[in-house]
């Protein structure tokens, strides 16, 4: 089966390397599957779930902001951050989920409602994920 | 007056001694500190390269009419100064500090200082602040730079700001740093040079709505990478400012040590003629 190189970096560290036969990630605009010999293609990342597939099995990973680039060289997730389901720490998420909630409830500044959002957002992903 | 010298120099030993002892100890740490400073500029620049190689593609291929695109008139700059939160680093501080002043001339300034001593520079000398970001860089997390960013893209989406510059020290090797100042915003990307690659690439939903929510994207990248190398310069400058420092005492103290035993026997033979001439008058 055709596979294709597939890199996944954050700032802090090289996340993943290899040879992969699909990439699922969540874009703004929705989820979009890469296959082997794809166009060459470009979308920024949103908050969401990525699942790379090598060897016929599957990984799941909580991703939430950056883009992918998908060129002749390889495909290139750049991600803000990004961490494998069985890396999640549930209660720091729980945690982050309730202060995320109790912001939103105190009804601030707009651009304050809007972070806390992100943050809930961010927090479910991870338990979402952490739970499949 | 022979003893009283002795004394001196037993004592300037000792002080000499115990300020080796400090180095020493300064410049263990940094030497220890480096090596993580280090494995976090190599983790981050394979980020850095792809994200760089990235804009530039898409630069090339959106038009300038993005809310990150040139303003008309240059009347405010902003400098974003990335220094250390302590001193004796030999000249780390004061070379990135020399340059962003040198940057700064013939323009209407207002400064963000990353560290202690650039937050007290610019303070010192009356440089309008528009935020302060002290003892950030040891432990500096991605997500801590988010809130910079979004600060000053905000002004400059408001156009309080028209350009963006960085000042920071480059990490070239742990005996050489570069204090360097790049252009942020309005960005110039090399564009020739990538568009022919860039022709055929499809963009979802739009190259310029995939611009813009990359570039800030991109100055949490830069702001990241820039921090992170600065700290490494930080220690690896301080590391060797140490190591000097610590030589200097060690030659210091064998020189000290020399006089010494010097001074130790001029006082005895000096204390042996004295005898040796009581003595002589004594049985005459």
């Amino acid at each position: 089966m055709a596979t294709f190189h597939l890199k996944v970096l954050t700032a802090e560290r090289s996340f993943f390397e290899g040879d992969v036969d699909r990439l699922v990630v969540r874009t703004t605009e929705g989820d979009v599957g890469i296959l082997p010999r794809h166009i060459n293609y470009v979308a920024a990342l949103g908050i969401g779930g990525m699942t790379i597939t090598q060897n016929g099995t599957s990984r799941l990973a909580a991703v939430s902001g950056g883009f992918v680039e998908v060129s002749q060289d390889g495909t290139t997730v750049l991600a803000r951050t990004c961490e494998w389901a069985d890396e999640i720490d549930v209660n720091r998420a729980r945690a982050a989920q309730e202060r995320a909630k109790q912001l939103l409830a105190h009804k601030e500044s707009t651009q304050k409602q809007e972070l806390a959002e992100i943050r809930l957002k961010k927090a479910l992903n991870r338990i979402r994920i952490a739970e499949k | 007056m022979a003893s009283g010298n002795m004394k001196d120099i037993k004592r300037r030993i000792k002080s000499v001694q115990s300020t080796m002892q400090i180095t020493k100890a300064m410049e263990l740490v940094a030497s220890s500190k480096l090596r993580r400073a280090k494995e976090r500029v190599q983790n981050s620049r394979p980020y850095f390269n792809a994200m760089y190689d990235t804009i530039t593609r898409i630069s090339a291929q959106s038009r300038e009419n993005t809310v990150y695109g040139r303003h008309a008139a240059v009347k405010n700059s902003l400098f974003i100064v990335i220094a250390g939160d302590r001193g004796l680093a030999g000249g780390f501080n004061a070379n990135v500090l020399k340059l962003a002043c040198a940057q700064m001339e013939g323009k209407n300034v207002k400064v963000l200082t990353v560290g202690r001593k650039s937050q007290e520079f610019f303070g010192k000398r009356g440089y309008h602040s528009v935020g302060d970001y002290p003892g950030l860089a040891e432990t500096l997390r991605i997500s801590e730079t988010h809130e910079i960013v979004d600060q000053f893209l905000d002004m400059y989406r408001k156009q309080e700001i028209d350009e963006i510059f960085l000042c920071y020290t480059e990490f070239v090797s742990p005996l050489t740093q570069e204090a360097r100042c790049i252009q942020l915003l309005p960005s110039d990307f090399k564009k020739a040079e990538n568009e022919k690659r860039a022709a055929a690439t499809e963009y979802d939903p739009s190259p310029e709505a995939v611009f813009e929510s990359i570039i800030p994207e991109y100055l949490y990248g830069v702001l990241y990478g820039a921090i992170v190398e600065s700290f490494a310069s930080e220690q690896s400058a301080r590391r060797m400012a140490m190591e000097s420092a610590s030589d200097n005492a060690s030659e210091m103290i064998e020189d000290l040590n020399l006089s010494y035993n010097r001074a130790r026997q001029a006082a005895i033979t000096q204390e042996i003629t004295e005898i040796v001439a009581g003595s002589g008058q004594v049985g005459s």
